[in-house]
């Protein structure tokens, strides 16, 4: 899912770049919004990238039998909103391309708007919309982690198609050849995410309530009315 | 600690300041994608790897572990421009100039992968990030980034721990519990992110946290020495990539 060092000509990497800088930004001032009117904030922001970072380490079953590990992104993006997750996205690439050398460091702009953009961004309509035509929160985190994914694949198949064209078909042929490849294997590494995703978010509305509710993921229980309230109205 | 940042923190170099490491290491980097692939990416691969081995004196295992992950990488992409889309050949035929395409990409992208691998062998990030304010990196976003890092140590040995407790108490014998197993192994990291998100809050409130948090920098001065060195080193490629490029192609 990472595309590698190198692994894109100077061109692409630099329009990537740029595609990804204005997404970014945002969600730096988004950030920075927020730690200048909580200050506290740091510390919770700090703990959600290294829950993101340490998220791409679990290992996943895969139907082939060997093992994959989730993108974390529909999660981070339900728990955390997009622009938030673009920040956190970025510095969890960048530490994986430092610490782990997986990804890289010229190729930072595409995997970032593949996987802190375009996935965050496509997994969290999926999920606003279906909670607000009253889906159940579970098929909602379902159909969000199953397309943040998806989509976080179908990105680095058109970016990879754009670099590199088939001599025979182009463009087309390329991002058939390289969304094949990918549907093989990513089809069913969507679903188990959105089945992981589903099972870890049953546990933690049992057993993080209050912090689901700061996040704005379960709504606030409302205060029963008072006395004077009910008279009054 | 990771292997890479564990090998960064002993290394030679560590006491070089970042932005030394940065010209010479990411230097390779960029010449290694910008240059022709042959000779250029052969030449950079070939002069990142002898620093990497002598004057960095990264050791060889611990290089080729960290290094066979973005190999593989590599050649998984790599094969895929051996064959081609449609034309006369049939719906997937061999392509003509797929080795080549293949053998170049190759070339490119195992040269990038070791500039990066040695500016991240030497450089701790415990170094470099609260340098890049100075960078032009907003103050909040490299305290978040501060606290990742040292959090994710912490979340990642959690993990372990628990993965360990798990499979003592048969959690991965059958797939069902493999998933409910992987399941609480998740939602875990994210209670015991934010628990210590909590206690350390409640910890630097107690210490007169003010919102930033300011952290002792091992002092270095960038060496202009080192840098007009890495400098000249990566003008050499450049100049070498050119004059060669004819006759060896």
């Amino acid at each position: 899912m990472h595309i590698a060092e190198g692994f894109l000509p100077p061109a692409h990497a630099v329009a990537w770049g740029v595609a990804s800088a204005p997404f970014v930004v945002h969600g730096v001032r988004s950030l920075t919004r927020e730690v200048r009117e909580h200050p506290e904030s740091t510390l919770l922001l700090g703990a959600s990238g290294a829950f993101t970072f340490v998220l791409s380490a679990l290992k996943l079953p895969s139907v082939t039998g060997s093992c994959s590990h989730p993108t974390g992104t529909g999660l981070g993006a339900i728990l955390f909103r997009p622009p938030i997750m673009a920040v956190l996205g970025t510095i969890t690439l960048l530490f994986q391309a430092l610490l782990l050398a997986h990804g890289g460091l010229t190729t930072l702009g595409a995997n970032v708007f593949s996987m802190a953009i375009a996935g965050p961004w496509a997994g969290y309509a999926v999920y606003a919309l279906l909670r607000r035509s009253n889906a159940p929160l579970m098929v909602a985190v379902f159909s969000g982690a199953f397309v943040a994914d998806l989509s976080t694949y179908c990105v680095t198949s058109v970016q990879l198609a754009l670099a590199f064209p088939d001599p025979g078909s182009g463009f087309l042929g390329a991002l058939g050849k390289f969304g094949s490849i990918f549907a093989v294997t990513q089809i069913p590494l969507a679903v188990s995410e959105g089945l992981l995703t589903v099972l870890v978010m049953r546990l933690l509305v049992q057993s993080s309530k209050g912090e689901l509710t700061r996040l704005g993921v379960l709504l606030a229980k409302k205060q029963p009315r008072t006395e004077t309230e009910a008279v009054t109205r | 600690m990771l292997p890479i940042d564990a090998a960064a923190h002993s290394s030679r170099w560590r006491r070089r300041h970042p932005v030394d490491k940065a010209v010479l290491g990411l230097g390779l980097t960029v010449l290694a994608i910008s240059l022709p692939p042959w000779p250029g990416a052969a030449l950079v691969l070939l002069t990142a790897l002898v620093v990497l081995l002598g004057p960095a004196g990264v050791p060889g295992r611990r290089l080729w572990r960290a290094y066979r992950v973005p190999l593989g990488f590599c050649v998984t992409g790599a094969l895929t421009l051996l064959v081609q889309v449609g034309g006369p050949g049939g719906f997937v035929s061999f392509a003509a100039d797929g080795p080549v395409r293949a053998g170049e990409l190759l070339l490119r992208t195992s040269a990038a992968s070791l500039g990066v691998l040695l500016f991240a062998f030497t450089t701790p990030l415990s170094d470099l990030l609260p340098r890049l304010v100075r960078a032009g990196i907003p103050a909040p976003v490299v305290d978040v980034a501060l606290v990742t890092y040292r959090m994710s140590f912490l979340l990642l040995d959690s993990l372990r721990r628990i993965r360990e407790a798990q499979a003592a108490r048969l959690g991965h014998t059958s797939r069902a519990a493999e998933w409910r197993s992987l399941a609480g192994l998740g939602a875990t990291a994210f209670v015991r992110a934010f628990d210590r998100a909590g206690r350390l809050q409640a910890g630097l409130a107690g210490r007169g946290y003010d919102g930033t948090l300011r952290v002792l920098v091992p002092e270095a001065r960038v060496s202009v020495r080192f840098t007009a060195a890495s400098c000249a080193l990566l003008a050499t490629l450049a100049a070498l990539t050119f004059v060669l490029e004819r006759p060896l192609t």
